[in-house]
């Protein structure tokens, strides 16, 4: 025993006698301290933090060869293989780490809304809670700068541009056909409820080499990833009602929401300018699978719905009223896979089917239209340090349109279009230090009818030239297959196109965002075509061309006002373009000069309620007056809205909402339909293209049922 | 010679593997006890970097790092803290998957957040953290820090919403009880709690 002792304690002296001192200092690149900072040999207890001037020694009994870490809070680990006995009075200069919170980012061109956004113009809530948009995602995009009010459309234009240069894309899966059919001269809703989305991003223009095939602007949305809770929300409005109920098991869950509208009770109280044949109505559906796998997430999104109606319009080229009849039956389904891959790869997949038929009779003309579309994406994303990410992919999209038409004298004629489209991009992010970022990609395509490769550069820089503000700059070059509305005529039709360049100011402090952005887009080979309509025998041809540029101001403030928030858009646009059958390049209908909004929300808490204002202003846009010899002269008188609403808690869970827009009953004007033939008098009479109806009032009661009590439709409102 | 090297090195493994264990972990919360929460935490780290096993060490690498940015105005910092806890809790998480611990850490690193700014955090995590409380008092009830930090977590919501927080102090009793009751083996495991639960009875009265 006593000999194991001396053995044990000899042992202890020379183990404990071989110890080397490992020592230093740690700054930054400029040569200031880092306190704090772990230093440590990997795979042993030893280590110690360094102190306030930066310095680190400690001893250790390990021997030879082994790894020095020295790790800190947004700097990059610093590793040092070495002998021990080299590691003493070291000198290491840590690496600054790219924070993804306060560094540079690349915005030129976007806004991001949603959780994970570092700069939030928009979050969910806002899109349901602007007065005015009535709960549709594009009402609300539409009170952001780039965007331009045309109140008889209701979609999307962005800087100068049509509204089907604008794409709408679904985890990352484009939607071939997201509006609702509606009656002409009243807006149409986008199809997607924004309740089953978490995120939102809207770029008006110079955007990721990942998205194509669009000329102007596309718009980002993903789905929830992981609902929090089951729950059932009923919701009862003036214009019919809905249900939604989340179910959650084990790794799955299932979101379902169901909706029917109808217009005829409300038409019954506040007639339109229309004759309702058939009241609008609206059957629709919505859901959402999602299945968490250990490595990924697998989501599958389907939505369908059918609108019917049928109404007697004027047309100044007809004694009688015009009847329109038309039922439109629309299903998209989309599949998405994101999963982690070995060596940080991440890959994402995914593909989305979409079916649309259109069955119309106007006056005694019957159009069919179908269209069957598909888009198959795979991208592979990988993130090399914090410095450097890849994005790259390829993607397939073919669609299929299909046009029967029968007069009724029987005449018919078939039209046909098919298109497919093979893709491949890669994107590079580089973070050269926080202040400084670059982005560049490639997408290419292979366009079947001028049997040629498009190749599109794309490249956005940014530069943060304070704590809280930071310039960006885009460049891009963008390609989209013309419509099928001329292509279903006339074959040999290329790709139309146009350039970006924007430059981007961004100011963010505490609650408060400033954006400025100035951009000039270039647009070539764009179609054109001869006679009043494009029809079959028109002469088509992609000898069109134009431009757009202006300024684009936001400004958001959540804090200066207690209780409340606002935000202010404005948008100046000069544009013009020579294209369909434009006698010369003028500045098209559905652009104006100035567009400016201002949306409002305030919170008292004493009436538990939520009161919203947004007041909308669109100057006066061109129209073509047929009895003045110069082309697109004129100009409507500008385009006033107001909305209001209010949101009252009855409960936790119960909520009354009321809104109404243009109260004060602005006559607004969007521009003027003229006779195909001049009267007798050699004159060409005209018609005002005015809303449906001035005014439209909404009353609803959300309930959500969950047995977490504090839950509610807030959020949904 | 060499014989005596192995030896050493044998020596020093077997008695010393349990005892630096033990003996950093002890360290580690003297550092912290002295108001040193980097030195804390970067000890913890490097604890969990030798354990490669061992929830336990993220855990505290998490807490400290948690309870250091509730007295955090800087944003920045605030955020670096944070994060540093959130990876931390992942990799614990993997370790240790459904650990009813670990999952009231997160919602503590949730609060942080909506402390620091509830207008912009607070609708993010706040959904969250009911469900994290639902969730970990269906799996583990007899847990006092589970019914503490729900009962803590009700208190706060009903007083958003203008609401009597009264009824919530009985469930705080409730914790206290279970503070007495609950019993784990695992050295080194969370027995926080206890303190604070008095704190928030005594603001009940």
């Amino acid at each position: 025993m006593k000999q194991f002792i001396f053995f044990t304690a000899l042992l202890f002296s020379v183990c404990a006698h071989a110890q080397t001192t490992i020592s230093g200092k740690v700054t930054d690149h400029k040569g200031i301290p880092i306190p704090g900072a772990n230093v440590f040999l990997v795979g042993t207890y030893d280590g110690t933090s360094t102190d306030i001037d930066g310095n680190f020694s400690f001893s250790t009994s390990e021997e030879g060869s082994q790894t020095l870490s020295i790790s800190f809070m947004a700097f990059e680990t610093y590793e040092l293989k070495e002998d021990v006995r080299q590691m003493n009075q070291l000198e290491v200069k840590l690496k600054e780490a790219i924070n993804t919170l306060t560094g540079v980012t690349l915005t030129a061109g976007t806004f991001e809304a949603g959780d994970n956004a570092k700069v939030t113009a928009l979050n969910t809530l806002d899109i349901v809670t602007t007065a005015g948009a009535v709960g549709d995602v594009v009402g609300a995009l539409q009170t952001l700068p780039g965007t331009s009010t045309v109140a008889e459309d209701g979609r999307l234009f962005v800087r100068g541009g049509e509204a089907d240069e604008t794409q709408i894309f679904i985890d990352g899966i484009r939607v071939f056909t997201p509006y609702n059919t509606s009656p002409n001269n009243s807006p149409t809703r986008g199809r997607y409820s924004p309740f089953l989305f978490s995120g939102t991003s809207f770029s008006t223009g110079g955007y990721s080499a990942e998205y194509g095939e669009a000329l102007s602007s596309v718009l980002l949305l993903n789905t929830i990833n992981e609902p929090e809770e089951e729950a059932t929300d009923i919701s009862i409005m003036s214009i019919g009602a809905g249900l939604g109920n989340t179910q959650i098991w084990g790794e799955n869950s299932l979101s379902v929401n169901l909706s029917y509208m109808n217009l005829a009770p409300y038409l019954e109280l506040f007639p339109d300018r229309n004759e309702w044949e058939k009241p609008f109505q609206v059957a629709s559906g919505e859901a959402v699978y999602r299945h968490k796998l250990d490595n990924g997430l697998f989501k599958f999104y389907s939505a369908f719905d059918y609108t019917n109606f049928a109404v007697n319009q004027r047309n100044i080229n007809y004694e009688d009223r015009v009847k329109y009849d038309i039922t439109n039956k629309n299903w998209y389904s989309n599949f998405s896979y994101k999963g982690a891959l070995k060596n940080d790869w991440i890959l994402s997949t995914g593909a989305s089917l979409s079916l649309s038929k259109n069955d119309m009779m106007i006056i005694d003309d019957a159009i069919d239209q179908t269209e069957t579309a598909y888009h198959l994406k795979m991208n592979l994303k990988k993130k090399f340090n914090s410095h450097i990410k890849l994005n790259t992919g390829i993607e397939y999209f073919s669609s299929n349109y299909e046009q029967d038409f029968q007069d009724e004298n029987n005449f018919q004629f078939t039209s046909e279009v098919q298109k497919e489209l093979p893709v491949i991009f890669a994107e590079t992010d580089i973070f050269f230090t926080n202040k400084l970022a670059l982005k560049a990609g490639l997408r290419t395509s292979y366009d079947g009818v001028s049997d040629k490769i498009l190749v599109s550069p794309r490249t956005s820089l940014a530069y943060k030239t304070g704590k809280n503000d930071q310039v960006s700059f885009a460049y891009g070059n963008f390609y989209q297959t013309a419509a099928n509305s001329y292509l279903q005529y006339a074959e040999n039709l290329k790709p139309q196109q146009a350039q970006h360049y924007i430059l981007n100011y961004q100011y963010t402090f505490d609650g408060r965002i400033f954006r400025a952005e100035t951009y000039y887009k270039k647009y070539d080979d764009l179609v054109k075509f001869d006679g009043l309509y494009p029809e079959y025998g028109s002469d088509f041809s992609n000898n069109g061309a134009g431009y757009a540029t202006g300024l684009d101001v936001f400004w958001r403030d959540e804090k200066t006002f207690k209780n409340v928030d606002y935000w202010v858009s404005y948008s100046y646009l000069d544009t013009k373009r020579d294209f369909r059958n434009y006698e010369a390049e003028v500045m098209p209908n559905f652009a104006a000069n100035h567009n400016f909004s201002l949306v409002t929300k305030y919170w008292i808490n004493d009436l538990k309620s939520q009161f919203g204002f947004t007041y909308s202003f669109t100057s006066g846009r061109p129209y073509d007056d047929r009895n003045t010899t110069e082309f697109m002269n004129a100009k409507t008188k500008s385009y006033n809205n107001i909305g209001l609403n209010w949101a009252y808690l009855v409960s936790q869970q119960q909520i009354l909402f009321v809104s109404v827009t243009n109260p004060l009953g602005f006559k607004n004007i969007s521009g003027y339909q003229y006779a195909d033939a001049p009267n007798s008098n050699g004159f060409y009479d005209r018609q005002a293209v005015r809303p449906n109806a001035d005014s439209f009032v909404f009353v609803g009661f959300f309930w959500t049922i969950s047995s977490n009590k504090n839950r509610n439709q807030l959020d949904n409102l | 010679m060499k014989l005596l090297f192995t030896l050493c090195f044998a020596f020093v493994s077997v008695i010393g593997f349990s005892q630096s264990y033990e003996k950093g972990m002890e360290k580690a919360f003297a550092l912290w006890q002295e108001g040193k929460a980097t030195e804390a935490s970067n000890m913890f780290e490097r604890i969990s970097a030798v354990e490669t096993e061992n929830w336990i060490p993220l855990y505290y690498v998490a807490y400290v790092n948690i309870i250091d940015a509730f007295s955090e105005k800087d944003k920045t910092r605030l955020q670096l803290k944070l994060d540093k806890a959130k990876t931390s809790l992942e990799k614990a998480k993997q370790l240790s998957p459904d650990n009813v611990e670990i999952l009231i850490m997160e919602a503590m690193h949730n609060t942080a957040w909506i402390a620091f700014d509830g207008a912009t955090y607070g609708m993010k995590y706040g959904a969250v953290n009911t469900a994290i409380y639902q969730k970990a008092t269906a799996m583990a009830p007899e847990n006092p820090r589970v019914a503490l930090s729900s009962a803590e977590w009700n208190m706060g919501m009903a007083q958003y919403f203008g609401k009597d927080t009264a009824p919530y102090c009985k469930d705080i009793e409730k914790a206290l009880e279970l503070f007495t009751t609950f019993k784990n083996e695992t050295p080194f495991y969370p027995s926080w709690g206890e303190g604070r639960a008095k704190e928030v009875l005594a603001s009940c009265k």
